[in-house]
């Protein structure tokens, strides 16, 4: 299974960063491989409007299975996500990447969709 | 540390006067976050000194460079926004009309015409009145509120915040349920939705009530004015309770609303006596409840 996180820094134990269109780094684990890799998302950071959508594409574009997030993301990014087979789960914006993967594998998280 | 994030969907309902009560009754121990950018206010209220100052660049625009412009006048007829004009013989682009959409730009046979990006206005740190800190922004003429402005403002201000290790962040956040209230929202602990007792005070709840369920986020409300019109707050507490939102405070139309305002003095510094201070005083404990 491959993993989204939104994340704040690129390891196990950086933080989770709660919002989803400006998160300012995706983390992605592959359970298979065991590899975790950080993939940045300044760009995000000085775009005016439509940050959501573009980073929904960059998420998509690595064909996860899960997303883990904090808030979930807004209108029109959920409305691309849910056409896809992705699934998202909230509720981790306090925690590391390590305890938000936890909390996923023992069922804590709530599943948006 | 906690985010409390005030927003209103309608504007005038007492949104950035309460925000500023709030602030100046946790004096120190809370950072201010002004993200109602559009008409930034708040910085008023509290007195900010406007120490620290940055450039804030935001869109772009086009440029003609006049040397090797033909003046053909492709540009000025695919603009959208009106915004070239001939000027002694000269095509020119007017930075205030211009959205910054390089269609001339694309167009141009010549190749004259460059994008730069704008400066949209200054970002600011403030010490203010009760000894805190307050991160807002101001906007130049004709520039907008972002989303990207928002983020920005927000970053600066939980820096500081950890900084200083202060217990809260009190956001004032933008009306209406667009970009910037959304970014405003993210990563929020706790949302209080201010709204007042008139037909447009609850539809813009409704709306603004979807979009912080969209991010499932806790929130809780005061209705302020109640009394203008009682059969409306029972609506919007009908409304609150399907929801299940609490209600921390329902507040009177009262004129001291308007005069703290005139002497630039949140509720709770002009008058800290009267009914109404002692009812915000209350609101904004049960809000720091809400949090734990």
């Amino acid at each position: 299974m491959k993993i989204v996180f939104t994340a704040k820094g690129e390891n196990w134990d950086s933080p989770m960063d709660p919002r989803f269109g400006r998160m300012d780094m995706l983390v992605v684990y592959d359970e298979k491989s065991e590899k975790l890799e950080a993939i940045a998302n300044s760009e995000t950071e000085e775009m005016e409007h439509g940050a959501g959508l573009q980073t929904a594409k960059k998420v998509l574009d690595l064909n996860p299975d899960v997303i883990i997030t904090g808030n979930g993301a807004g209108q029109k990014a959920l409305e691309i996500l849910k056409r896809s087979n992705v699934k998202m789960y909230t509720g981790a914006g306090d925690m590391s990447i390590k305890e938000a993967y936890e909390a996923f594998k023992n069922n804590k998280l709530q599943l948006q969709f | 540390m906690k985010e409390i994030v005030v927003i209103s969907g309608k504007g005038g309902t007492g949104k950035t006067s309460l925000s500023a009560s709030f602030a100046y009754l946790e004096g120190q121990n809370a950072l201010v976050c002004d993200c109602d950018v559009d008409a930034a206010n708040m910085h008023l209220l509290l007195g900010a000194d406007f120490s620290k100052r940055e450039d804030f660049f935001s869109g772009e625009v086009a440029l003609i460079d006049e040397e090797v412009c033909t003046n053909c006048g492709e540009c000025k007829d695919v603009c959208r926004f009106d915004a070239i004009h001939v000027k002694d013989g000269q095509h020119r682009v007017d930075p205030i009309s211009c959205e910054g959409c390089w269609y001339c730009s694309r167009v141009c046979p010549t190749k004259a015409i460059s994008m730069s990006t704008q400066k949209a206005g200054d970002l600011y740190i403030s010490n203010i009145k009760q000894d805190a800190k307050m991160a807002h922004a101001k906007l130049g003429f004709a520039a907008e509120n972002s989303g990207k402005l928002v983020a920005k403002v927000k970053k600066i201000g939980k820096e500081l915040a950890d900084e200083l290790g202060v217990s809260y962040i009190i956001t004032d956040g933008s009306p209406g349920i667009g970009c910037p209230v959304i970014s405003s929202l993210s990563g929020a602990d706790l949302v209080v939705l201010v709204t007042e007792a008139t037909v447009s005070g609850l539809h813009d709840l409704q709306r603004v009530q979807k979009l912080v369920k969209t991010f499932n986020l806790k929130a809780v409300c005061v209705i302020n004015k109640y009394d203008l019109n009682e059969n409306m707050t029972k609506k919007i507490e009908d409304f609150l309770k399907e929801e299940d939102i609490e209600l921390v405070a329902k507040l009177p139309y009262d004129e001291t609303f308007t005069k703290a305002l005139a002497m630039a003095k949140p509720i709770v510094e002009y008058d800290k006596n009267s009914n109404l201070s002692s009812r915000v005083i209350e609101a904004w404990e049960k809000i720091k409840g809400k949090t734990i």
